[in-house]
């Protein structure tokens, strides 16, 4: 089932377009990315999914929703808190703030607050806590009123490695039982979760569809050669006459409707002299999508 | 209603746990109590101080208690109300400036409570820090001076209160319009420096809000008009529905420009 | 000397005690505040020898908050 349907969504600031005409949908209990470069309109159209920001044009809507805020939970980038309120004080504010009954809105937050792992620091002041310490508690009250839509900007970007993982162990799990839209610019993280891919590139959406199709589409199939040193690489590059790019010792050989087959790869090695330590096919990831797909609509 | 109470939980909280419901009434009890107690001690210092040719005689006016409250009410505004305009001016605009106000702007909150919870709070801190600094004052004044009417008393600091209601207004209507530190140099131009033209050139007029504290200290005496008290009264009233009308409006216009 | 004994100190002490009580809130929260604008010891300094305006200051002025 449909959840979310944003048509020709257009943000201008005076003559500059920041997002522009944006269209897309997301279905319920899937994990949306929203990739693309710093400056691509990402937090732009996220705060205008969240209200905060109003768009120039298009439309925003949800089966059967009058205010989209009731039933979205949004986690900033660099989510700000009060200093003097405590984590249970804070979730329990914002729970009551979304709607959530007054007599369960403890209960709510508590259960949250230990769900995010912060089960230790519920009556800690929030002026006290990490960077990661803080993600939690901004997805703990994003969550704490049980949306259908979950937004989040840029999750782990700003963390250090052990609190992207376990942040991302924690959205992972979160996946299961409610609709995600993130946005993010570092493409592993992206390829770790994800049911449907937005590009975004100078407030375009240049490319969708899953991390699948996406691949297909613009994947190049190439064959990996390691060979034992970047002369020997560099040799066979210029003796044979197939497509290839050399890196050190690794020749990467582009195969071009089929051709060269492996088969036919291997029978040339064999015949060669030189030393050869691994062949592979390789996919393209993300990354190279991402660099291909901005890359074209450069051009355009 | 619930959101309301919520949001007003929220900013006593704020008020409470950063001393502002200490701090700012003790400052008030402070500028009471100076001016009953200087003005009575003034000669013993003179003379203890020294410097006196001899045979100096100085003449110390005779006060009244009604003298000493104004002198006290003269502390509250200056001194007084710059205090509670810089404590409360970056009440809406700091949020917004600091980012704390997005994860508030992204639910389903109405901006009429959001403000009226600030206004409230900063009302209360108001008051409370009026009436402790009056109470303290009349202590004094009672025990050096002589004692007061208590009707007109009260009338003067009930007075007095409204006057306060109007600044907070101005000052919280401001921090929603304005970046603090603009926000702050028009409430303090339109406040401070009103009151500084109405005293050089209010004789001129005889109805304005910038003269209403000198009316609730007219209150103690009988010599004033009841009419422009009336007038002013209400005028001042409707300026302050105006200014949270005007603060409602601009929390929600300025709502897109909190840090994200 | 003669006059300032006979000040009545019990008429003043109250001004004192109250300063003191501002300048001693203001050091507890200093101590308890996670950051705040400019060194701390600086803010002792001024809230201890600046009197009521120093605690006030501090309050407005010193106070990092989010």
């Amino acid at each position: 089932m449909t959840l979310l349907t944003v048509t020709s969504l257009t943000k201008s600031f005076g003559t500059q377009t920041v997002v522009d005409n944006l269209s897309f949908s997301i279905e319920e209990h899937t994990s949306t990315a929203l990739i693309g470069p710093n400056g691509a309109g990402k937090t732009t159209t996220l705060s205008m999914l969240t209200g905060l920001l109003k768009q120039t044009s298009g439309s925003i809507s949800m089966e059967g929703i009058n205010d989209i805020r009731r039933v979205i939970g949004f986690l900033p980038q660099y989510p700000q808190f009060y200093s003097w309120l405590t984590a249970l004080e804070y979730t329990e504010m914002t729970a009551k703030l979304s709607g959530v009954e007054v007599k369960k809105a403890r209960m709510q937050s508590q259960k949250i607050l230990e769900y995010v792992g912060l089960g230790a620091a519920l009556h800690k002041k929030t002026a006290t806590f990490s960077g990661g310490m803080k993600q939690r508690l901004g997805i703990a009250q994003a969550l704490v009123h049980q949306p259908k839509l979950l937004l989040l900007d840029e999750p782990v970007s700003a963390l250090d490695p052990v609190g992207r993982r376990e942040i991302m162990n924690l959205l992972k799990e979160i996946q299961n039982e409610t609709t995600i839209l993130y946005s993010t610019h570092i493409l592993n993280d992206a390829e770790e979760m994800t049911d449907q891919l937005l590009f975004l590139r100078g407030g375009k959406l240049v490319e969708r569809g899953s991390l699948k199709e996406v691949r297909t589409r613009f994947d190049e199939p190439r064959i990996k050669i390691q060979f034992s040193s970047p002369s020997e690489a560099l040799q066979f590059t210029s003796q044979s006459e197939l497509p290839a790019t050399t890196e050190g010792s690794v020749v990467f050989v582009d195969i071009v409707l089929d051709q060269p087959t492996m088969q036919q790869l291997l029978n040339h090695l064999a015949n060669s002299p030189f030393t050869v330590e691994k062949v592979e096919r390789v996919t393209a990831s993300l990354e190279d999508i991402f660099m291909k797909v901005a890359l074209d609509h450069e051009s355009v | 209603m619930s959101q309301f109470s919520v949001l007003v939980q929220k900013e006593l909280r704020e008020s409470w746990r950063s001393f502002k419901l200490l701090w700012i009434p003790l400052v008030f009890i402070l500028l009471g109590v100076s001016d009953p107690l200087l003005n009575y001690f003034m000669m013993d210092i003179l003379k203890a101080v020294g410097g006196m040719p001899e045979g100096f005689e100085m003449v110390m006016p005779e006060f009244t208690p009604a003298d000493i409250l104004a002198a006290s009410t003269g502390q509250f505004q200056s001194v007084g109300l710059i205090v509670l305009i810089t404590a409360f001016v970056g009440s809406v605009s700091r949020e917004r400036q600091n980012g704390t106000a997005t994860l508030l702007y992204v639910r389903p909150i109405s901006y009429v409570s959001l403000f009226l919870s600030k206004w409230v709070v900063a009302v209360l801190v108001a008051i409370v820090s009026i009436v402790a600094g009056y109470a303290a004052s009349t202590y004094y004044t009672i025990i050096l001076y002589g004692t007061v009417e208590w009707d007109r008393f009260f009338a003067m600091v009930g007075t007095y209160i409204i006057w306060i209601c109007l600044v907070m207004a101005i000052t919280l209507a401001m921090s929603a319009s304005f970046k603090t530190v603009v926000a702050a140099t028009i409430t303090i131009i339109l406040v401070l420096v009103g009151l500084i033209i109405d005293s050089f050139i209010g004789s001129f007029w005889s109805v304005s809000p910038w003269k209403l504290a000198n009316f609730a200290l007219a209150l103690l005496s009988d010599y004033y008009d009841k009419t422009d008290f009336v007038i002013t009264l209400g005028l001042s009233i409707g300026l302050i529905v105006l200014f949270i009308i005007i603060g409602i409006v601009m929390s929600k216009r300025n709502a897109s420009t909190t840090k994200i | 000397m003669g006059e300032l004994q006979s000040i009545p100190w019990a008429l003043i002490a109250p001004l004192f005690i109250v300063q003191l009580i501002l300048m001693i809130i203001a050091l507890i929260d200093l101590s308890k505040i996670h950051a705040t604008n400019g060194p701390k010891w600086l803010w002792v300094i001024v809230i201890i020898f600046g009197n009521l305006l120093g605690s006030i200051v501090y309050f407005i002025a010193g106070r990092k908050q989010s």
